[in-house]
C-alpha cells in the first residue's frame, strides 16, 4: 500500500509519543489508537498500518523468541533470559516455544538478531561446507 | 581414504563452533528483481544478502525499517516471508589469467560451457580507485593497429578514452580490432621471446546488448586468434537489469587484477548507455528520487567510480595499468545529452565516429575534428609523432578548403596542393575492419605521405598503391620494419633508408 510523506510523518511522531524514558508505553499506545479511532483523520488506514509497524518492530526489538527442540524446564528458561539481558542491557521479555523442526537445540530470535544452535542449523552449514 | 575422513571431520568440527549471532530480515516485498525486507538491522551497504537456495541479493538502500536489495539471478523463487540474513561479505568475481579465454556473465560465471573458471583469487566489484600516490602519468601507448587513432589520436596505457558514435557507426569495430592488435602484439612478442614486451591483456563487457551481437564477437576474436588474451564479461538484453548493472564493475575487477599484479590491461565498455538505462531501471524500482530524464542523481558518480578505476600505477605499487575504453551510443549525433556529457567529462579524450562519414565510405568514420585525446600524446611512439605531427593540422585545413573550395573554382596552385594532399590522407586513414596495422608500416606509410610519395598517384587508385606499398614494405624491407620497431624513432639514417625504399617502390609500382 503507498503510504504517503505526510502519513509516514504523523505516524512517526505518534510512535515517538508512544514512548515513555525510550520504552514503548503500553497505556500510550491503546490511547493514541483510541484517539486516532475517533478522531478519523484523513489517511486514517496508512497512518495505523505505519503505526504498527513502528510499534511491532520496537515490541520484536525487546522480546526474545526462544525456539527449542524439546520443552525447556524452568530453571533454564531463566538463565537464557538473564543471559539476553545481560547482552542486551535492557529487559527482555522471552516467549518459549517448541519446534521438532529443530531436531536439538535452542533457536534465539530478538529483533533482527538470530543465535541459532539447532541440530538442524548446524546440518545446513555441514551440507553447504560440503 | 583417510583424508576425506579428516576432511569431514574437519568440517564437522568446524560446524561445532559455538554459536554465531546472525542478523536476519524477512522478505515483504519482491518484483522486478528488487526485495523489500524488514529487519536486518546490520546490513552494511553493498553488502551480499543470502536468501538461501544459493540466491543473493545486495543491499543497495539502508532505510529506517527497511533495506532495500537487488537480487542476481533467479528472484523469482523468493517469496514474500522469506527468511534472510547477512553474510557480511562485499560481491566478488573470479579473477586472474584463468579466466582468460572465458566468457562470463557479471558474477564470473562460466557462460561459455568449457567448465568451471580456474581462479582461487576473488576481487570485490566494488573497489575504491587507487589514490594520487599509486599513479604516475601515461607514457606507454596502446597501439590500436589503428591508424587514423594512433597517428591522431594516440591512447596511452592507463588513459580513458570514450568511444562515441550513433548506432552503426564502427564504434564496438574499433573495440575489437584493438583487441586483435593486442593479440597480434601479445602473440608476436611470445613466439620471439622477447621480455621487454609488455603484453595487454584485454577485457570485453558486453552491456545489454543482443545475445547474436555478443556471440558474433566472441565468435571474431576467436577466427581472429584473439579470445587467449581476452576475457569476455556479458550482461545480455535478456539478463536482469541488476546483471546489466554490475558487468562494467566485475570487468573492472578483472582488469584490477592485472593492473595490480603488474600488468597491463584494457577494458571496453560496450556500452556505458546501456548501463545507465540499466541502473534507471534499478533505481527507479527501488524508489530512490529521479532526476532528470528519470536517472537518479547518482548516475554521475556511478560512471565516475567505474572509470577513476583504470589508472597507470607507479613502479612503486607494481607499475601496471588498466586502459578503458568506454562506449556511448549517441541519438541522432546528439552528444549534449545527459550520459554523453557527464562521460565526456569524465575521460581523458574521445573518439567521435559520424553517420555522414561512414556513409560516405571513409571508414572508420572518425570526426577528425570532434576527436581528441588528452594525454595520450605523451605516450606516442616517437616515430609516429615525427610523421603524424602536422597531419592532424593539415586534415583539419583541407576540410575548412573543401568547403571553401564549393564556392569557387579559381584555386590558387597552393590551395590546389593542399586539396589535393588532404583527400589524400583522408584516402590512407580508410581502414577495412578486423585488419589492425602494425605500428610500423604506419610510420613508413604516413612518412611516404607527407613526403608528397602519394601526391602523383590518383586517388581512386591510391588504396591499391598503399596496399601494395605495405606489401612491399613487410615482405620485402622487413629488416627497415624491424629497425624502426627497435628504435622507436626516425634518424637521418633511417629516413634515408625509408626514403630509398619507397623511392624504388614507386618505380616498380603500375
Amino acid at each position: 500500500m503507498k503510504v504517503s510523506k505526510e502519513a509516514r510523518h504523523i505516524a512517526r511522531s505518534l510512535y515517538r509519543d508512544s514512548l515513555t524514558d525510550g520504552r514503548l508505553d503500553e497505556t500510550k499506545v491503546r490511547t493514541i489508537v483510541n484517539g486516532l479511532g475517533a478522531a478519523k483523520p484523513r489517511e486514517l488506514i496508512p497512518i495505523l498500518k505505519t503505526y504498527e509497524r513502528l510499534v511491532r518492530l520496537e515490541i520484536e526489538r525487546n522480546t526474545a523468541r526462544v525456539e527449542s527442540a524439546a520443552a525447556l524446564d524452568t530453571a533454564m528458561q531463566q538463565q537464557i533470559t538473564a543471559q539476553l539481558q545481560q547482552i542486551y542491557r535492557r529487559p527482555i521479555a522471552a516467549e518459549f516455544g517448541v519446534n521438532p523442526e529443530l531436531i536439538g537445540g535452542v533457536r534465539v530470535r530478538v529483533g533482527s538478531d538470530v543465535w541459532d544452535g539447532s541440530v538442524a542449523n548446524r546440518l545446513r552449514e555441514l551440507s553447504a561446507a560440503l | 581414504m583417510a583424508n576425506i575422513l579428516q576432511e569431514i571431520e574437519q568440517q564437522i568440527a568446524g560446524a561445532k563452533r559455538g554459536v554465531a549471532k546472525q542478523n536476519v530480515g524477512t522478505v515483504r516485498e519482491i518484483g522486478d528483481g528488487v526485495a523489500k525486507i524488514e529487519g536486518l538491522t546490520d546490513a552494511m551497504l553493498n553488502e551480499m544478502i543470502d536468501f538461501g537456495n544459493d540466491i543473493y541479493g545486495i543491499a543497495l538502500n539502508l532505510e529506517e525499517t527497511e533495506v532495500g536489495a537487488i537480487i542476481l539471478g533467479e528472484y523469482t523463487h523468493i517469496k514474500e516471508g522469506m527468511e534472510c540474513r547477512t553474510t557480511g561479505r562485499l560481491l566478488s568475481v573470479p579473477v586472474g589469467k584463468g579466466l582468460l579465454g572465458r566468457v562470463v556473465n557479471s558474477i564470473g560465471m562460466p557462460l561459455d560451457g568449457k567448465g568451471p573458471v580456474k581462479s582461487d583469487t576473488l576481487y570485490p566489484v566494488e573497489k575504491i580507485a587507487p589514490g594520487i600516490i599509486k599513479r604516475r602519468s601515461v607514457s606507454q601507448p596502446v597501439q590500436t593497429g589503428i591508424m587514423a587513432v594512433d597517428a591522431m589520436i594516440p591512447i596511452g596505457r592507463g588513459q580513458r578514452e570514450l568511444i562515441i558514435g550513433d548506432r552503426s557507426t564502427g564504434k564496438t569495430t574499433i573495440g575489437i580490432d584493438t583487441i586483435i592488435n593486442q593479440a597480434r602484439l601479445n602473440r608476436a612478442a611470445e613466439q620471439a621471446g622477447d621480455k621487454s614486451v609488455r603484453p595487454l591483456y584485454c577485457i570485453y563487457v558486453a552491456i545489454g546488448q543482443k545475445q547474436s551481437n555478443i556471440v558474433r564477437v566472441v565468435n571474431v576474436l576467436e577466427e581472429q586468434g584473439a579470445m587467449p588474451y581476452t576475457i569476455v564479461v556479458a550482461a545480455s538484453a535478456a539478463d536482469t537489469a541488476t546483471n546489466q548493472y554490475l558487468a562494467p564493475f566485475a570487468g573492472a575487477a578483472m582488469g584490477e587484477w592485472f593492473m595490480d599484479n603488474g600488468m597491463d590491461a584494457l577494458i571496453i565498455f560496450d556500452d556505458l548507455s546501456k548501463h545507465a538505462v540499466a541502473y534507471r531501471q534499478v533505481s527507479l524500482v527501488l524508489r530512490r528520487p529521479s532526476g532528470r530524464e528519470a536517472y537518479p542523481g547518482d548516475v554521475f558518480y556511478l560512471h565516475s567510480r567505474l572509470l577513476e578505476r583504470s589508472a597507470r600505477l607507479s613502479e612503486k605499487a607494481g607499475d601496471g595499468s588498466l586502459t578503458a575504453l568506454p562506449i556511448i551510443e549517441t541519438q541522432l549525433g546528439d552528444v549534449s545529452a545527459y550520459i554523453p556529457t557527464n562521460v565526456i567529462s569524465i575521460t581523458d579524450g574521445q573518439i567521435y565516429l559520424e553517420t555522414d562519414l561512414f556513409y560516405q565510405g571513409i571508414r572508420p568514420a572518425i570526426s577528425v575534428g570532434l576527436s581528441v585525446s588528452r594525454v595520450g600524446s605523451a605516450a606516442q611512439v616517437k616515430a609516429m609523432k615525427q610523421v603524424a605531427g602536422r597531419i592532424k593540422g593539415e586534415l583539419a585545413q583541407f576540410r575548412e578548403l573543401a568547403a571553401f573550395a564549393q564556392f569557387g573554382s579559381d584555386l590558387d596552385a597552393k590551395t590546389q596542393a593542399q586539396l589535393e594532399r588532404g583527400k589524400r590522407i583522408v584516402e590512407v586513414f580508410k581502414q577495412p575492419q578486423y585488419n589492425p596495422v602494425p605500428v610500423e608500416v604506419q610510420v613508413g606509410v604516413l612518412w611516404a605521405v607527407q613526403n608528397g610519395f602519394f601526391d602523383d598517384v590518383s586517388v581512386d587508385k591510391l588504396k591499391d598503391c598503399q596496399a601494395k606499398m605495405t606489401d612491399y614494405l613487410t615482405s620485402r624491407k622487413s629488416a627497415l620494419m624491424a629497425k624502426i620497431l627497435k628504435e622507436k624513432a626516425l634518424n637521418d639514417a633511417l629516413i634515408a633508408e625509408l626514403k630509398a625504399a619507397v623511392t624504388e617502390f614507386k618505380q616498380t609500382y603500375r
